[in-house]
């Protein structure tokens, strides 16, 4: 699997001018778009349950407040 | 209550091995085409002839499929329910599964047939995908307040693809 945005981005030249915008007008991140766009659909669909797996492992560890 | 692993690449793999007639809309449609939103369900507009639902049924036994919100009730999916443009909302053994009989301004499987595209998920396993123009458009006539942060991601993920292409 690709990258994803954040590990793309060159921390040593952030004064180098970006070729794309990075948000659009709305506030829609592109970078995230870009990157989806560049994996498969199959890989897309593995970010989806990573992330849904990601997220109900951090629900089911979480400490009560 | 009990949590499932969500596994929607399963639910769809027993529904083409049943050789269920679906189409896939909604988040995971949207994730497919490259959008970059979360869903926990998956959701999808089936035909309605009677020998689809049969096989459809089959498919959900497979699954364990049950209604969602009738609390610690087991409310099985119901034939006829299946055959109305309304929606059944259930949970699997594999995660939610939203099946629609219609969406947007009243379009069912029929409908849709002309604006799905297939999408190749594995060696085994293609499956019908709405046209991501047609699921905006979708998203816009249901106009649902839910809809309208989507709909900005899913406009502008069209027109990243239609750059690259």
């Amino acid at each position: 699997m690709r990258a994803s945005p954040e590990e793309q981005r060159d921390p040593a030249s952030p004064d180098l001018p970006a070729e794309q915008p990075d948000f659009s007008p709305e506030g829609v991140d592109l970078t995230l778009i870009r990157w989806m766009l560049s994996l498969t659909p199959a890989q897309r669909l593995e970010v989806l349950q990573s992330a849904i797996a990601s997220l109900q492992r951090m629900k089911h560890d979480r400490h009560p407040d | 209550m009990t949590v499932t692993r969500t596994d929607f690449h399963k639910i769809l793999k027993v529904l083409v091995e049943e050789q269920v007639e679906f189409i896939v809309v909604g988040g995971v449609c949207a994730v497919l085409h490259g959008a970059p939103v979360t869903t926990f369900d998956l959701g999808l507009v089936h035909a309605r002839d009677p020998e689809n639902i049969q096989r459809l049924i089959k498919a959900l036994q497979r699954l364990d499929a049950r209604c969602r919100a009738t609390g610690h009730r087991v409310l099985r999916p119901q034939t006829d329910r299946l055959k109305t443009g309304g929606h059944q909302l259930l949970l699997t053994a594999a995660g939610p599964l939203d099946l629609l009989g219609e969406i947007g301004a009243g379009r069912g499987f029929v409908e849709l047939l002309d604006h799905a595209e297939k999408c190749r998920l594995g060696p085994d396993l293609t499956i019908r995908l709405l046209k991501l123009e047609m699921l905006i458009r979708s998203k816009e006539e249901a106009a649902r307040e839910k809809d309208h942060a989507v709909l900005a991601i899913l406009r502008r993920t069209l027109a990243e693809k239609r750059k690259q292409d």
